[in-house]
């Protein structure tokens, strides 16, 4: 093939690839290297409200003669990462080996609960996800659809709703610590660090469990019936032929599952802003939240976004690699 | 059913949905009288019952050729503070906000002086002195209500047990302790707006300054809310804890309010615009039982822990349209006849407002010497940091002197990158 033939066939593809990711990443990355303020001066200015006039000494941003605010940029730098990953004081801690002064940064301790949320969730999703996807292999013909649909419901429902309903369910007086209380268990689940944690891990554990299960219960379609048989014939039990036949067969999917559940995973926001809103389990997109809501700085929740794409890149090396390796010609 | 009766009936649907149409024009027009504007008003809000009745009233204008929208959403402060310094034209030709988004919006110069327009329109819609808020003179924004947050109460409760209405925080939790040693049905006295960020934040504000504290150095945005008073603060938040649900750090708003509707707490400080809900049948067990008084103040002979806010509309510079026609529908919206369909649903600023009992608490309030909330520009990242740590701070993940100056240091960075502080 020519490559003009060859260009003209994949530019629709790379110029969407180039549109839709690669420019949204080169704006993303170039907002956080800027640095432009209003220029802010001192002024008194006589206030009527409703509740009376005041004269309030205040700061207000300079005028042009545009009637627009003046602003002011320092030239493009680094220093909204250094500030996010409070490089300074890292280093201290890295050096004194202080674990605790690590974790109450604010960076490192979103970080830390996020990839707690990463690593938590992960086998339970996969595990759930094959168990599932076993059962409703092995029910009767006419039910599996039912099965499926009943299965998939937490996966179609809005993450904030059904983070809400969670939330309704384990809140003071919900049903949850209601029904827990006949068995003379009386937990606040958002009280302490380690339920608030429990409940958005399970939150996402309900959540994701459907879309690994229906992954894997579409590679069981594909599974060869005369490995199992031969399985069989060979002796194996039930528990063998899922060791050695079924998981080598969905291990491409399972790795599938993985790579966009971790992709998925680290960037856990809604449960956190709706069950506990921050409490005890500040993740590093609800800091990029924080960063844009409260802080009112764009620039820098740029820096945090770019630094949740590196942190997600690192965590996917191990797994592109082993992706890389298999396409490899032998 | 022969071809020609069927021609002449939907001749008469269609002549029954033109007369429909036209009355329904017709309402609007009268309602809205003659505004001479054509396209869209985009107006946008936050998210609560109040603006439901206003956003009704607003979007009633439209009539053939305008058509009227109102967004409410909770983010309402992220989209209009975007909306207004973007460099083209803003998305919304108005917006309705609080004071502390007022003050943001302000001190950027991204709003639009209204005065000729009231002055134009002043006796029409019989506009009130004390809706204008001027800065220097000049009319910025149209307020139409106050709002602050006051103290509920189970009268039923405290007049079975004999307990006297607390009018400070240490009557409160003596008042707690009474009725957790005497009242089976309340296993936690108190509810309060304890969640992480905004809410936490704003007890912490109400307490503070109740106890004399001031968030900045005099006349600076240099941060002073790190000093004793404000240990002070959390100590005596703290002392609340224990007559609080453990979930405290997660209750917002809607969290006390459910509390107090279904019988679960017996008292506490919550916003007056939620007062309405408690005589709710469909939502509240308490109906009839909630009483409502001034704010308690933070120690014996304060003022009021609360503050008082004012709800307002402004346009801003970068309108899409005719601001003529943006403030006629505007001010349709916030007349008298609004005011008197709404009358309890809201703390109004028309004099033609009745207090009722669930209004009556914030005008206690400012008499009783409640301040304004605070109006300083960069207040809000004051208000942002110390939200994230207080938490941290009340269940001792932190002592409160780090967790304060943690803040203030936050607090300093942020100001500096935003140009309050050198």
């Amino acid at each position: 093939m020519r490559f003009s033939t060859f260009l003209s066939f994949i530019s629709p593809s790379l110029g969407l690839l180039l549109g839709l990711l690669l420019a949204p990443l080169l704006i993303t990355f170039y907002l956080s290297t800027q640095h432009c303020n209003l220029d802010m001066q001192e002024v008194v200015v006589k206030e009527q409200t409703p509740f009376g006039v005041q004269e309030t000494k205040t700061i207000k941003a300079k005028i042009g003669s545009d009637g627009k605010a003046l602003t002011i940029c320092a030239p493009p730098s680094l220093s909204h990462y250094a500030k996010l990953l409070d490089t300074e004081r890292l280093g201290k801690a890295i050096s004194s080996g202080n674990w605790r002064d690590i974790q109450a940064m604010e960076f490192w301790g979103a970080m830390e609960f996020t990839l707690f949320y990463v690593i938590v969730t992960t086998p339970f999703v996969l595990a759930l996800g094959l168990l599932l996807a076993l059962c409703v292999n092995a029910s009767v013909e006419r039910l599996k659809s039912f099965w499926i649909a009943a299965s998939l419901l937490p996966f179609v429902i809005t993450p904030v709703v059904g983070a809400l309903a969670i939330k309704w369910l384990f809140k003071d007086n919900g049903l949850i610590p209601y029904l827990l209380t006949f068995i003379n268990v009386n937990i606040f689940w958002m009280a302490e660090a380690w339920s608030a944690r429990l409940l958005i891990v399970l939150y996402g554990v309900w959540h994701v469990v459907p879309f690994a299960f229906i992954v894997l219960y579409a590679g069981l379609q594909s599974l060869p019936s005369e490995a199992v048989e031969a399985a069989h014939l060979d002796g194996a039990n039930r528990w063998q032929i899922l060791r050695y036949v079924t998981i080598p067969h969905l291990m491409p999917l399972i790795a599938f599952i993985t790579l966009i559940h971790v992709m998925d995973a680290y960037r856990v926001f809604e449960p956190v802003a709706v069950l506990t809103q921050g409490t005890f389990t500040k993740s590093v997109q609800y800091l990029t939240y924080h960063v844009l809501m409260n802080e009112d700085n764009p620039s820098k929740a740029s820096a945090a976004a770019v630094l949740t794409i590196v942190g997600i890149s690192v965590l996917l090396i191990p797994l592109l690699r082993k992706t890389w390796k298999e396409y490899q010609p032998t | 059913m022969n071809a020609q009766s069927k021609k002449s009936k939907l001749n008469s649907c269609g002549a029954l949905l033109i007369c429909a149409a036209g009355l329904w024009s017709a309402a609007a027009f009268a309602k809205c009288g003659a505004i001479e504007a054509k396209g869209e008003i985009n107006i946008i809000g936050n998210a609560f019952p109040v603006l439901q009745h206003i956003a009704k009233e607003m979007e009633s204008c439209s009539v053939p050729g305008l058509k009227v929208q109102f967004k409410m959403t909770p983010q309402a402060r992220t989209e209009i503070e975007t909306a207004f310094s973007s460099n083209g034209k803003s998305p919304f030709d108005a917006a309705v906000v609080a004071m502390g988004v007022y003050a943001n919006l302000q001190s950027k110069n991204q709003l639009l002086p209204l005065t000729q327009l009231v002055e134009k329109y002043k006796s029409k819609y019989k506009l009130e002195d004390n809706m204008l808020v001027k800065a220097n003179g000049e009319v910025m924004a149209i307020a139409f209500m106050s709002n602050a947050q006051n103290l509920y109460y189970r009268k039923d409760l405290f007049e079975k047990h004999g307990i006297k209405v607390p009018t400070n925080y240490p009557e409160m939790v003596q008042a707690a302790t009474a009725l957790k040693a005497k009242e089976p049905s309340i296993e936690f006295p108190i509810a309060q707006t304890f969640a992480q960020g905004f809410d936490v934040a704003t007890e912490f504000t109400n307490i503070y300054r109740s106890l004399g504290g001031s968030f900045f150095k005099a006349g600076t945005a240099q941060p002073a809310f790190n000093d004793a008073i404000a240990l002070q603060t959390l100590t005596l938040m703290k002392t609340m804890m224990p007559y609080m649900t453990p979930n405290a750090f997660a209750s917002n708003s809607d969290d006390v309010m459910n509390q107090f509707q279904q019988g679960r707490a017996a008292m506490g400080v919550l916003w007056a615009s939620r007062a309405a809900r408690m005589d709710d049948p469909a939502a509240s067990k308490v109906v009839g039982k909630m009483e409502f008084a001034v704010a308690p103040a933070a120690k014996a002979g304060a003022k009021p822990a609360s503050h008082l806010w004012w709800d307002g509309v402004v346009i801003p510079k970068n309108h899409g349209g005719n601001a003529d026609a943006i403030f006629q529908v505007i001010m349709e919206a916030l007349d008298e006849e609004t005011t008197m369909k709404g009358n309890d649903i809201a703390v109004w600023i028309r004099s033609v407002y009745k207090p009722g009992r669930f209004g009556s608490a914030v005008s206690a309030s400012g008499k009783a010497g409640a301040p304004i909330w605070p109006t300083e520009p960069f207040f809000n990242l004051a208000h942002a940091e110390l939200g994230k740590v207080i938490p941290d701070a009340l269940t001792g993940r932190i002592s409160m002197q780090k967790a304060l100056e943690s803040a203030a240091a936050a607090y300093s960075s942020a100001a500096k990158e935003k140009g309050f502080l050198k």
